[in-house]
This record gives structure tokens, sequence and C-alpha cells, in this order.
């Protein structure tokens, strides 16, 4: 059965439009995640040549300057968000489940969810340049020059909404991913033994569910910044807490682009070597290593803010430890080159560029990490060209990607040679781009005006970025025409290639797998048992050759030394059983929802409408209309019958016995932490910097007492209460009391709300000596840290209270006695918020 | 039943220790012009927060009877947020 023809659920083929609005299966949603970052691409790519032709000699006037401002942030915002990462989660989306074994990724209209945000925020993201002009202020969006008196537009705020709807689909692909990958895996897959595309992905959803959550604090002040006129990044400290912020999700991010590559280059230099990954147990401790030390390094992005010596000191160090890793993984895969067989294909050329710019990439960024040597380098070209040669040359590695995994998804060949002429062209021109950016590296950066003397340089990096630019025209060329015409492959076209992708058929079939996938024999098995089997004939098992990448299992032990070739040439290869069962699941399991486009259309037109609500107008009736249409949406979710089938066996260390609904909601508000953490932390930090005890005399009023803070800890934690309760009613088969109890979590819910609502609407309107015009959101850095963080938690509180609606008259029907799992995972959400408020409650109220 | 005990028993705890919470701060103990007092009295109250929230999570979030890998998924999150505000805060010291 192929991947297009696959249906059997109302799935529509793939030459059907409509499959490409409905579909939630996990290749269908690689292959558009692949196709928008490649636009996005494009799109980048426009804006840095416009860039060079405006550089091509000192303050030209190509673009004007507030143009020029526009093409740098918006092409390094475009870059960095919308295309390396969603283009390394096209590969993972379409690649990590058949790594592992899995039929799809743990929840199918949640990912279908992620790409339609990730795409309408890029959409988001366009819509900014017909506001009167996008983002001007450079792509980390430093403060004060991403506030609104220095960038009034309206295109300025829908950026920063866009980046806001572009984390919130990373939060979702991030627990997706987690949850499928924890929950998910093959019998006898262990976590060690996870094939290394697999392995970095894994640890860049990581860093991802991290390091966004913090950058989503700093965009949502930034945002209520521009809409509700708070006071944060113009505070004192203000724009130092924009910095750690920014630099706390930052520099995680570096890795969050890379990793994948990583992971794309040792699976090609294990293939195109014949030879498994040297020290693959080092390599991959050193990457969890890198994952780990990338969120202890933030600070060497500061050495030239007012930041304390001995802070910069240690962030020095940690900056020099964090190369060590790499120098290991380095090593690695020179060794691997050197222990193998090297064959020269379009893939492993990308690969091994890739290794040469990342190699370039990091020395010269040592020299940033030194206090001393960044006082000279801060600001300059230098900077410009060690991050394009770092995160391009991450995109380099993805471009290997794209070549080794194009017969896969596609089941035919790209034409080798014009891959090796892309290749050629494309390290051609990025040195050409890049290199004489170190030799002009005197340039000040994102100003387009420079010392005549350097004008050669800069003359041959433009002509570098065309050569670049060119050379993915052949790429388009290629893939396209190969697409339609290229040679037939089979399952797997590369010698020696070893995970479970190249042993189901190409493109691979709608559920991925003949049967069961399996381990445990040490090699990958499908088990076609007879109660799954649909006629009833399977013969028990077929087996393929594909290995764990941790090499062959044998009794449980993993086999190979890493001296060996892995795998033998063409055998990772046999797909079916040949008994023409069918998994049981895969007439039950359901592969189309509308839901998830109308909903993220519907957050598009809301957050377009909220961009430009001050003005009011049409703004405002886009947002009534986004608003409306998104509680049709969640309401549509909500009530479609869609059936995700979970493995029969699974590998799920270290959660076993934790569903997944379960695992997916405990990561998310792991994510929700740090979030919280954004915010509580800006507090703590501005009042820090505007001195403790100070912040107290000058920026409160006597008005703000104690008692409904109290009160409020009070509702919350017998809202609490209320939940364990209907929780004990379900397991006591008392559906009075489930709505009775789940009735009185709603009612103490919006008690919390009335008496928040009185106590602002009390501090608004207070006339004394030093607060005559009220204690206003904008009234001071108090007010405004006061308002913001309590009002995020007031809306995770109002979110609460839409979903007891919706279970409440659910459970009057009885729907929770026989399975009370809803309840306790709405429990862990509301629990969550009662939490967050025993800290806001002393620190706002008390101290 | 015996769960339902122990789950009215934190609640009980809970009550307590906010009130708690409440009184330092009315007993003149917040004293923003006495740093001594004042810092004393910002542990306590803090502290109790973090005992607050440790009953909420290990017994209301059943964490207790989950295997230990959701503890430290949680704290991960929890240790990254405190993480980003010790060091912020202190590069400003």
């Amino acid at each position: 059965m192929s991947h297009g023809e696959a249906g059997g659920h109302e799935f529509p083929p793939m030459r059907s439009i409509k499959r490409w609005f409905v579909t939630t299966n996990h290749k269908d949603i690689g292959i558009l995640y692949t196709i928008t970052a490649l636009f996005f691409l494009v799109l980048g790519g426009v804006l840095a040549m416009l860039m060079r032709v405006q550089l091509w000699s000192p303050g030209a006037s190509v673009l004007s300057a507030g143009a020029y401002n526009q093409a740098v942030s918006a092409h390094g915002l475009l870059m960095v968000f919308w295309f390396i990462s969603p283009f390394a989660f096209g590969f993972a989306n379409y690649l990590v489940p058949l790594q592992i074994g899995a039929d799809d990724l743990a929840f199918p209209r949640l990912n279908a969810m992620s790409y339609w945000a990730y795409l309408f925020s890029g959409l988001l993201f366009v819509a900014s340049f017909f506001q009167g002009g996008t983002f001007d202020g450079g792509w980390t969006m430093y403060a004060p020059l991403n506030l609104p008196t220095y960038m009034p537009n309206i295109g300025g705020t829908t950026v920063v909404l866009a980046l806001i709807m572009f984390i919130a689909a990373v939060t979702m692909g991030s627990v997706n991913f987690l949850t499928t990958m924890y929950r998910m895996r093959a019998e006898g897959l262990r976590m060690r033994d996870l094939p290394m595309f697999s392995m970095s992905i894994l640890l860049t959803v990581w860093m991802m569910l991290f390091a966004f959550a913090a950058l989503l604090a700093a965009l949502m002040i930034l945002a209520a910044e521009h809409l509700f006129g708070v006071t944060y990044f113009s505070a004192e400290g203000g724009t130092l807490l924009w910095t750690h912020l920014f630099w706390f999700f930052g520099h995680p991010e570096v890795y969050i682009v890379f990793f994948p590559a990583l992971g794309i280059m040792a699976e090609c230099f294990q293939t195109f070597t014949g030879q498994r990954i040297v020290g693959r147990k080092w390599f991959v401790l050193a990457m969890v290593l890198v994952a780990l030390q990338s969120f202890v390094v933030w600070m060497h992005h500061m050495f030239l803010t007012g930041i304390n010596l001995e802070i910069k000191t240690l962030f020095m160090v940690t900056t020099i430890g964090i190369s060590l890793p790499f120098d290991l993984m380095v090593f690695s895969l020179i060794y691997t080159m050197i222990k193998g067989r090297i064959r020269f294909t379009t893939p492993f050329l990308f690969s091994l560029g890739a290794l040469v710019l990342f190699i370039i990439g990091g020395i010269t960024g040592v020299f940033l990490g030194a206090v001393v040597l960044d006082y000279e380098f801060r600001g300059t070209y230098w900077v410009v060209a060690h991050f394009h040669y770092v995160m391009v040359g991450g995109a380099t590695g993805l471009f290997a990607g794209i070549y080794y995994w194009f017969p896969k998804m596609t089941g035919r060949m790209y034409d080798e040679y014009l891959g090796k002429v892309h290749f050629a062209l494309y390290f051609v021109g990025f040195n050409l781009l890049y290199f004489p950016l170190f030799v002009a590296w005197e340039t000040p950066r994102r100003v387009f005006d420079y010392a005549p003397g350097l004008t050669s340089w800069h003359q041959v990096a433009s002509v570098g970025g065309f050569v670049l630019g060119a050379s993915f025209l052949v790429m388009f060329y290629n893939l396209f025409v190969s697409m339609a015409t290229g040679e037939e492959v089979g399952d797997n076209p590369w010698e020696y290639s070893t995970t479970a992708e190249w042993a189901v058929s190409s493109p691979p079939p709608l559920e991925n797998f003949p049967g069961e996938p399996s381990y445990a024999g040490g090699t990958l098995s499908f088990r076609d048992e007879p109660e799954l089997t649909a006629d009833g004939s399977g013969d028990g098992e077929s087996a393929g050759a594909a290995s764990t990448d941790g090499g062959v299992q044998t009794d449980g032990a993993t086999a190979g030394g890493g001296t060996g070739l892995v795998g033998e040439p063409g055998t990772a290869t046999p797909t079916a059983a040949g008994t023409g069962a069918v998994h049981a699941d895969e007439e039950h399991a359901d592969h189309a929802s509308f839901w998830p486009f109308v909903v993220c259309f519907a957050g598009f037109l809301a957050f377009l409408g909220v961009s430009g609500i001050q003005s009011g107008g049409a703004y405002l009736g886009l947002t009534a209309v986004g608003g409306v249409l998104s509680a049709v949406g969640f309401v549509g979710l909500a009530n479609e019958s869609f059936h995700v089938p979970e493995p029969t066996v699974a590998e799920q260390w270290p959660f076993g016995g934790v569903e997944n609904m379960k695992l997916g909601m405990w990561t998310f508000l792991a994510s929700d932490v740090v979030l919280f953490g954004g915010f509580i932390g800006s507090y703590l930090f501005l009042r820090v910097a505007n001195g403790w005890i100070d912040w107290h005399h000058e920026f409160i009023p006597e008005a703000h007492v104690t008692f409904p803070g109290l009160v409020n800890t009070y509702l919350l934690l017998a809202s609490s209460f209320a939940v364990v309760l209907s929780l004990v009613a379900a397991h006591r088969d008392s559906s009075r009391g489930v709505v009775g109890a789940l009735s009185l979590t709603w009612l103490l819910g919006v008690g919390f709300l009335i008496n928040k609502g009185l106590e602002w609407q009390h501090l608004f309107h207070i006339s004394t000596e030093a607060f005559p015009n009220g204690w206003n959101v904008g009234t001071n850095v108090a007010s405004s840290t006061f308002y913001l963080t309590t009002g995020l938690h007031g809306a995770h509180v109002i979110v609460g209270l839409i979903m007891l609606v919706y279970m409440i008259p659910r459970a009057w029907k009885g729907a929770y006695l026989d399975d009370d799992s809803s309840i306790e995972y709405f429990g862990l959400y509301w629990h969550f918020v009662d939490i967050v408020w025993l800290f806001l409650f002393p620190l706002f109220y008390i101290l | 039943m015996a769960r339902l005990k122990l789950y009215s028993a934190i609640f009980v705890v809970l009550m307590a220790l906010s009130t708690t919470q409440a009184v330092v701060e009315r007993t003149g103990l917040v004293d923003f012009d006495a740093p001594e007092t004042y810092w004393t009295a910002f542990g306590v109250v803090l502290v109790l927060s973090f005992v607050k929230a440790t009953f909420v999570a290990t017994y209301y979030m059943h964490l207790r009877w989950e295997p230990r890998s959701v503890t430290y998924l949680f704290l991960g999150g929890l240790f990254v947020a405190l993480a980003l505000t010790t060091a912020a805060a202190y590069s400003i010291l």
C-alpha cells in the first residue's frame, strides 16, 4: 500500500488538495514543514541579497535606511526561526517515528496544529511588511529599540505576536516529540540505542521545551509593552532584562539549530563510510553535555553590558568549557572517515562541508567567548561571519539530509551530478560570502556604511552571496525534476544504512510498518501476531536487517565495538511480511482532521486583529472574528471522534506506566514552569535593579494590602481540594459527586477572578498624593509586574474554567465514571496553577 | 477512604500555612525598615510557600505515586527557571 493511496479512513489521496489541509499523518506533516521552510529560505534569502546589493559600496542608497534595517531584521528572524529549525523538523516529523518504530507521533492532531501554527505565524510575519513596515530592531530585538517609542509601526507588534504564535507551535511540537520518543519506541529499542538523528532530535526538543519558554515570557512582556503600555524594558534595568531573557533562549538556540544537522551528519558519515561512528557512546554523551551546558553560557553575549566581572569570568569559563565536548564530536567524525571507506555522494559532501564550516565557526567563536577579545569584536562583522559559519554551517548539514532522504520521501533518486554541482556552487559561494567578512571584521554590524578600504572585501562577499543563491536554483531544479522523472529506488538505495526507515518501502506506507516493529531479537523484525492479523494468516514474524543504531543487540546486550562495518550491504531492506497481514489497529486509526487548520487560521486572524487593536476599526473586527472562529475550532476539536491507537508493546523507559496524555501534560507543565519563571524572574530582577526595599517605598501604594491575596489563596486551595474530591467521587462511581465537585471547583475559580477584579478595580481608582491617577498597569514598574504576572496567572485560571465548562455537562452524563483520567489530567493543570499562586501570593502581597 | 482523609488533612495544613504567612506579615515581621527582621521573615514566608507547593505536587498531583522520572521532569523546569533568575539577579549585584 503506497503512502498516497493508503486509506480506509476517508483519507484523501496525495493528489487531492484536501488531503494537505486535513492530514495528521507525520509523513505528510513532515513534507509540509519541509516545503514551507524552503519557502521561508527563499524569502529570507531574497532579503539577504538585497542587503548584499546595498553593501556593494559604502553608504549605498539602493534601500532606504529604514528599509535596510527592516531587511536585516526580517532576514535574521525568518532564517533563524522560520527556516532552519522548521526545516530540520520536516525531517524529524517524517523520520523519527520511522526510526523508533512508531506508527505516528503520540498526538497526531497536535502535530498538525503545530504545523499550521508555524505556517500562519510565518504568514503573520509576512503581513507585517504591509502594516507600515515590519520589525526593524535587529533579530536580537534589543531593548529599547524593540519598544513602541522606537517602533511605532503596527508591523513591529505583529512580528512580536508572530513569534509568540511560532513558539506555541514549537511547544506543541516539543511535547509531542518527547511523549512519542519516551513512550512509543519499538520493543527492544533502548534510549541509548536511538539512531543518531533521533537522538539529536530528542536533545533538541528538550532544549526547545525550556529555552523557548523563556523567550515566550520575554515576547509576552514585549507584546504587553506594545499593547497595554506596561513598563518593563523601559524601566531601570529593563534593557539588561531583555538581554538576559533573550540570550537565555538565544544560546541554546544555536544548538537547537545545529543538533539536528549534527544528527544528519552522523547518519551520513556512518552510511557513506560504512563505519559506525567511532566512540558512539562518547559522541552521545558529548551531545548530552552540550545540551546541558547550553543553558549556562548565555551571558557571554553580554560581556559589553554592565554585568559584574565575576559573572563575566564565570561565563567565560563555561563558554570555553562547552567547546570541549564539541571537540570530541569533531574528532569522532574525522576518525570515522579515517576508519571507513568514503563514498563521495552528495549527502556526504554536504555533511563533510558542514563539518568543515562548523570547525571554522567554532574556532572563531572561541575568540568571542574571551572577555577581552569580545570587547574588540562585539558589534562587528566578526560576529556576523562567525555565526553564519555556525548557523548556515548547520543548514549545510540539513541540505545533506534532503539529499539523503529524498529517495525515501519520494521513491525516486535525485540526479547525483546536479547534486554535486549544487554542492560545489554552495560551498564556493558560502566561503566567498562569509570568509571575507572575517577580513572586513571592522565593519560595524547592522550598518550599511563602512570604511572605503573594505569595499573590495564586501564586493567579493556580495558576489559570493549571489553564487550561493544561484546554487539553490540547481537544487530546486534537481529535486523538482527528479520527483517526476528520477530513477525509481527500492526500499534502500544506500549501502550500509542501518536505520529502520530503510527497511520499509519508499515512500513508506501510511502506518509505516507491516506489523509490530521489534528489536527484541537484536535486529528489526515485524511481528504479525495472529490475533492482530486481519485474515488470520500471519506467519508471526518477518525480519529486516536494520539494527538499532547502537549496534546489533544480542541477548539484550549491544554488540559491535564500533570497529567493523555496520550492517551488510543491501540487506536493510525487506519490508512486508508477505502475508497480506495488516496491523489490527490500522482499520481504526484516524489520519484526518480539519480542525487544526481552522484553529490556527482563527489564531492568525485574531493575532492580526490584536496587532492593531488600538486603532480599532477593521482590526477590532478581525480580532472578534478570529476569537469566535477559534472557539468554534476548539469545540470542533474537542467533540471530534479521533482514534489514535497506542502500540501494544513498546519500550517506555523511564516513563512506563505514565500514559501518553499524562506525560504530555507533565511535559507541557514543565515548560509552563519556565514561562512563569520568566515572569517571576523578571519581577525579581527588576526589583533588584531598582533596590529591593526602595521598590516597596517608592512604587507600591498603601492600598495594596495582603488580604485580597490571602482570600484568593484560600479560594484556589479550596478549588484544588474540590478537584481531588471529584476524583474521589469518580472512584466511588458517584456521578452526582463528580458534577458537584467540579461545579464547586468552577465556582471557586470564578470567585477567585471576581475577587481579583474587585481588587484591581480598587487599585485602578485610588487617589493618593503619590498616586493621584490611580495605580494602573503603566503607572510604574511595580504596577506593571504586578498586573502582568497575576494577569498571566488569571488567564490560566480562565483557561481552566473553560475546560470545566466542557467537562461538567459530560460529567452529568456519567462520562468520567469508567475512566477518570480526564479529571486527573485537568487536575494536573489546575493544581499547577494553584502552585504558581502559592508563590505569587508572598511575592506580590507580603514581601 | 484513607486517601480522602489524607487529602483532607493536607488541605487543612495548606490553609493553616497560608494563614501563617499572612500572620507573619500582620505581626510586623515583614518590616521594610529593619533589614534583619525583614530578611528573616522573607525566608520564613518563602519556605512556607515551598512546603505548600511540595504538598500540592506530591499528593494532589500524585507525584508520590508516579515514577520518579516525572518528578525529575518537573524539577528540571523549576531548576531552569531558578538558574535564570538567580544568575540574572546576581549579575547586577
